[in-house]
């Protein structure tokens, strides 16, 4: 009981809220591109740029707000030479997207070495992190609960509520619209008139604010500091949620706390002794299996296949019901 | 013939683009260009035990870039060397620590193990994509992150060197791959990668496999209706791409090494893929993209030391290549409407 | 050989009671005229359907109406005024609207989405779907289009579909609407439905134009018929005025020239025996319906009918590439549905492909590859597993001198040639395989006239070889050149079977439009 007690409650939940955060920034940028029909692996090296210059930004200017704005500018220039390579250029979007990742991943090494002369990570009071966001009345409120919703910094929130305005984007406004018909049938956008090339440009640059938004709060929210490599996978993670997702804001959510949640909770777990190695590759687990389990889900094709050799199987008896009618719907 | 000159001159025309964008970010951090390049071929070439150590940074890359271009021409993304590398360095490890087994023999074992640590590795994604189409781009970056903290969890936690830092036991001499040279480390496995880029040249070209896999790669459909078992061959092609990615690892380990160490070779699956992207999927021109990238790695330790800027700035170079490379297929479609189209397809 | 000779003949109506005109629109692709010097006059208020044969031009002449192409010479008039339509967007504004054959619906979108894409209705900046769907409501009960508004796309079949392309075009206030082959995809009830619903257009005062090659449709619903063969204008004539026989020997038209190749009778044994085999199509629906006939050997059997009824899903069904739903097909005893594709291979079947570019080759290999597939396996190929590049290369020689192939040689990358050397690039590899069986899926489809004969030439030597060949084609003419028998196939079924010898192309063209020849259902089962 007490074990139980220890590992489920307020603090494990917020936890999760906490963990969740950034992918789900992240993942919510990558929900413009697939929406688009972009495949977007790239993710990643936005998410790190922008971690890295959101750092810089605070440093330079002493403003956490000043520092975000730097990482998402940084985020939004990959993400339109991402743009530019492959709506404009045509060129292969995983190679792009590959490149760029690598691109970030040197870029931001080097720079950390030629500005700060360290290697590994940039630490220290200069950084002036986002600060913690107290609800007032929170705790009058929900007594012991208050951690649920109060004192998170402010990329947290954002990131909760940017779901149901990215719902609401995709229902209601017109550039949400032609972003889904964009990337779910291109042909009916062109016969209306649509330019599919601006919808995907601009879908493209929403992604990068995103996912620079999600960086920053990795460098100044989530911890204050940047280290090599920071975003360690969460872009790669976000991006096997879209796949299942099909970019869809409410699922990724879903697919995000699931994230947030295994994060927190195999942290929970270290403190019970288990390897801290393997707890570490828990996140990344639980993306394998929910990207193999859920796979046949994305795909329609597949279950259609299975559905047609079932189909085959059955049909033998069903033939002359088949015989009788012209067009069986 | 007058395509293929073309094709190359963009290359040339892109790899231009590319330096000297490099040597902008060069210059925006506040370097000389010309040091860093002049830095660069002295680390790479500068004597006989610098190229030896250019041979022996290839070596890695050379048979990364191989598992690559098996992946490549069968249309298949294996993003997963990288782990790959890593269980099948490790593998080859325990087997050197772990199995006393007479000399000879004890190596052979050993790389075989790595081979099929390395299969074993990707087998589940390559079963998904094969069976449900499921993306092996995305799958494979993952299962890189699990390899590499698995077989930290396997050498820190359960076969740690009593008394070392965060690396196996030594690996008994028997398992040693030989050296080539006295005054280097450069060993054997610089001639097993040469040797298997001629022999999956030869394959792809020479072979009725081969052919029907690069078939599968480029035209599925038309492969399909050949009579070509579409979906095992895909299978196939991730299995064979990911053992050669094993393989890799077992000749660092085997050669260099002779132990398996926390974060030993970072980086080698990624510049692999590069080298590969870069050859055009062509095992033959791997071999010289991996050395250019064997070369600039090895640079770039006299780098860090000789100059202020760091050594990851080849890795800006090296994605700066790559994404001139992947912008240039366009110029070329502006001209031949179809000329470009394949490229990076394979 | 019409007798009516379009311009002279036709009354001059004055300009302003016709809603479209179009005056000697000429339109080539390359060498092909597609459309040459048409004139077609709608008047305002009238049905008008536009007939012939697939390739006779219907939907280039709709294309250039609507602005989706540009003449190449002559003008066009919307209601009396002269207009150049520059685009789709032009031809909106004059009034006009298009359903093309193919949907371009969103699935996840609702219908009021749907028909509201591109000018959505807004308020405070929201897409306000509440009006959108009141006003798909008004839209749907004003033009007795019977539709719910806030249905996704996805779930609904096909004939409201098209229900929901015209609320589109009747959104954008049309009053001129053109529908391509409406009632392709339609049931019978669908069908009807829909022209009660282009009839309540008319009486409305819009105008329609209506392509078709259904002949009863024709005849039931339109005020007006214009014919088209081969890119040019045969007869405009009141429907009343015509009967079936006078609409197919206008469509057909009874110059065929076709030059029937010469042959002696043969009666050999059965190569393939194809028994009440159905399949099913992208969308799952039945796309062939039990389906049996044979093939003996030295014999051409050809399969006619508008494209679309199914004779792509035999072919795959044949070729091991669509799984079949029901019934058998006896390949020398072995049923094919049961085998995949290299197996189907061994068992003795050589495939040209109907979609050449997809399935026929790899375009940016070269030719000794593309020659190479489906044997890389066997000897003299392969031996041991490796292949002998000389001795394909050698052999990619002879059979680019033998099939006649333009290329500067066997290492020619195959994209780089024309649609009708790249024909005989697959004819070449497929005619050289020792097969008992060959399944040819439009042998001469994009293929210059030229290219045409030598590929028939080629075709009828097969036949004297011994081969069973089954032909597939839209073009009747090349069937009746070549075949010894003709299948005939609609929306699925073998409407019925002629002897070549005594074809009779009106009543092919009766099968094609759907009309159950008298005899035809009879001679199958024979």
């Amino acid at each position: 009981m007490e074990v139980l007690d220890k590992l489920l409650n307020v603090a494990l939940l917020v936890a999760t809220l906490r963990t969740t955060a950034p992918i789900l920034l992240v993942a919510l940028g990558g929900s413009f591109t697939t929406k688009a029909g972009i495949f977007n692996i790239g993710l990643e090296g936005q998410m790190l740029v922008g971690a890295f210059f959101a750092v810089l930004g605070s440093i330079w200017s002493g403003s956490a707000l000043i520092g975000v704005a730097c990482g998402i500018a940084a985020a939004l220039v990959f993400a339109l030479a991402f743009a530019v390579l492959v709506v404009s250029f045509r060129a292969n979007e995983v190679v792009v997207g590959l490149a760029l990742n690598i691109l970030a991943g040197g870029m931001t090494i080097s720079l950390m070495k030629a500005i700060f002369g360290t290697r590994g990570s940039i630490v220290g009071q200069k950084i002036v992190g986002l600060p913690k966001v107290q609800i007032p009345g929170a705790r009058d409120l929900l007594g012991s609960w208050a951690p649920l919703i109060s004192g998170y910094t402010p990329m947290v929130y954002v990131a909760f509520i940017a779901v149901p305005l990215l719902v609401l984007f995709y229902k209601r406004t017109r550039l949400g619209l032609y972003i889904r018909v964009v990337g779910e049938k291109p042909e009916a956008a062109e016969a209306l008139g649509i330019s599919i090339t601006r919808v995907r440009y601009t879908a493209s640059l929403l992604c990068g604010l995103l996912a620079g938004l999600a960086g920053a709060h990795l460098s100044l929210g989530y911890i204050t500091m940047f280290t090599e490599n920071m975003s360690s996978g969460r872009g790669f993670m976000a991006v096997a949620i879209l796949i299942f997702s099909a970019g869809d804001p409410l699922k990724v959510l879903a697919g995000c706390l699931l994230f947030g949640f295994a994060d927190a909770f195999s942290l929970r777990l270290q403190t019970f002794g288990f390897p801290s190695y393997l707890i570490l590759a828990v996140p990344y687990l639980v993306a394998l299996v929910a990207l193999f389990a859920l796979s046949y889900r994305s795909r329609p094709r597949i279950i259609r296949e299975t559905l047609e050799s079932m189909k085959k199987m059955l049909s033998v008896e069903t033939k002359p019901a088949e015989t009788g009618s012209n067009h069986p719907r | 013939m007058s395509d293929r000159l073309r094709a190359f001159y963009g290359q040339i025309i892109a790899l231009a683009i590319a330096l000297a964008l490099g040597a902008l970010i060069i210059v925006l951090i506040d370097e000389s260009p010309i040091n860093v390049f002049m830095t660069l071929v002295r680390g790479a070439f500068g004597d006989q035990s610098k190229i030896a150590g250019t041979l022996l940074q290839t070596t890695p890359i050379l048979i990364c870039g191989i598992a690559a271009c098996i992946g490549l021409r069968g249309g298949m993304f294996n993003v997963g060397i990288e782990g790959q590398l890593f269980l099948g360095g490790f593998a080859a490890a325990w087997v050197g620590f772990a199995l006393p087994l007479p000399a000879g023999l004890h190596v052979v074992v050993g790389m075989v193990a790595a081979v099929l640590a390395g299969a074993a590795w990707v087998a589940i994604p390559a079963y998904f994509r094969a069976r449900y189409n499921t993306n092996e781009v995305v799958s494979t970056i993952l299962s890189n992150y699990v390899a590499v903290l698995l077989t930290s969890y396997f050498t820190i936690f359960l076969f740690k060197r009593p008394g070392g830092w965060s690396e196996t036991p030594p690996i008994l001499p028997t398992a040693y791959l030989p050296e080539l040279f006295s005054f280097s480390r450069l060993n054997w496995g610089l001639v097993i990668g040469l040797a298997l880029a001629l022999f999956v040249a030869w394959f792809f070209r020479q072979t009725a496999k081969g052919y029907s896999i690069s078939m599968v790669g480029s035209a599925p459909k038309f492969a399909e209706y050949g009579g070509i078992d579409v979906k095992r061959q895909g299978f196939l092609v991730l299995l064979a791409s990911g053992a050669v990615g094993g393989l890799a690892g077992g000749v660092e380990t085997l050669g260099v090494h002779h132990r398996f160490m926390e974060g030993f070779a970072p980086g080698f699956g990624f510049d692999g893929l590069i080298a590969a992207l870069l050859a055009n999927g062509s095992p033959i021109v791997t071999i010289f993209t991996a050395l250019f990238f064997g070369a600039l790695r090895n640079g770039s330790l006299l780098l860090e030391t000789d100059t202020s800027a760091s050594r990851e700035i080849i890795t800006v170079i090296q994605a700066l290549i790559i994404l001139s490379v992947s912008a240039q297929v366009l110029m070329k479609r502006r001209g031949d409407s179809t000329a470009g189209e394949r490229r990076w397809k394979f | 050989m019409s007798d009516t000779s379009p311009a002279k003949t036709q009354e001059t109506t004055s300009s302003a009671e016709n809603a479209v005109e179009l005056i000697d629109v000429t339109k080539r692709f390359g060498a092909f005229v597609a459309n040459e010097a048409v004139n077609l006059r709608v008047k305002r208020g009238e049905i008008h359907a536009i007939i012939g044969e697939n390739g006779a031009g219907k939907t280039t002449l709709m294309n250039i109406l609507f602005g989706l192409l540009q003449p190449d010479e002559g003008r066009i008039v919307l209601n009396g005024k002269e207009t150049v339509v520059t685009d789709p967007a032009t031809a909106i504004d004059a009034g006009l609207g298009m359903v093309h054959q193919h949907f371009k619906l969103v699935p996840s979108l609702s219908v009021a989405d749907n028909v509201f894409l591109g000018m959505e209705i807004r308020r405070n900046g929201l897409i306000d779907h509440a009006a959108q769907v009141e006003k798909t409501r008004e839209l749907s009960e004003r033009f007795g289009l019977k539709v719910e508004p806030q249905e996704r796309v996805s779930l609904l079949s096909v004939g409201i579909e098209q229900r929901i392309e015209i609320l589109k075009v009747l959104a954008r206030g049309a009053r001129t609407i053109i529908l391509d082959e409406p009632t392709a995809v339609l049931t019978p009830q669908e069908s009807r439905e829909l022209f009660q619903t282009l009839r309540g257009f008319v009486a409305d005062g819009m105008t329609v134009i209506f392509i078709s090659h259904h002949l009863e449709e024709v005849m039931e619903v339109s005020d007006t018929v214009t014919v088209l063969r081969h890119g040019k204008h045969v007869a405009t004539r009141p429907t009343a005025e015509l009967s079936k026989d006078d609409l197919v020997r206008m469509m057909v038209g009874r110059d065929v020239s076709f030059d029937r190749r010469q042959r002696t009778k043969t009666s050999r044994e059965v190569v393939l025996d194809v028994n009440n085999l159905w399949a099913r199509d992208e969308r799952r629906l039945p796309a062939l319906r039990d389906a049996s006939f044979t093939v003996r050997a030295g014999e051409i059997v050809g399969i006619a009918g508008v494209a679309g009824n199914g004779q792509t899903e035999l072919a795959e069904v044949l070729a091991g590439l669509r799984p079949a739903s029901h019934g058998s097909a006896m390949l020398k005893g072995r049923d094919l549905t049961a085998l995949t594709p290299a197996a189907i291979r061994q068992a003795g079947l050589a495939h040209v492909p109907g979609d050449r570019m997809v399935r026929g080759v790899d375009g940016s290999a070269s030719i000794s590859s593309n020659l190479l597939m489906g044997r890389q396996f066997k000897a003299p190929w392969s031996r041991n597993g490796v292949l002998d590049w000389k001795g394909v290369a050698k052999q990619a020689v002879e059979m680019i001198k033998r099939f006649d192939i333009r290329a500067r040689g066997p290492e020619d990358t195959v994209k780089r040639l024309s649609g009708g050397n790249i024909q005989k690039v697959v004819l070449a590899r497929e005619f050289t395989n020792d097969a008992d069986f060959l399944l040819i899926d439009q042998p001469t489809r994009g293929v210059d006239i030229g290219a045409q004969e030598s590929i028939h030439d080629e075709i009828m030597r097969q036949r004297a070889a011994g081969r069973a060949v089954l032909v597939i084609s839209v073009q009747l003419d090349e069937l009746l050149t070549l075949a010894d028998r003709i299948l005939v196939m609609f929306n699925g079924r073998i409407m019925g079977e002629v002897e070549g010898d005594s074809a009779d192309s009106e009543r092919i063209g009766m099968m094609m439009a759907g009309l159950n020849a008298n005899s035809a259902a009879s001679e199958v089962a024979a």
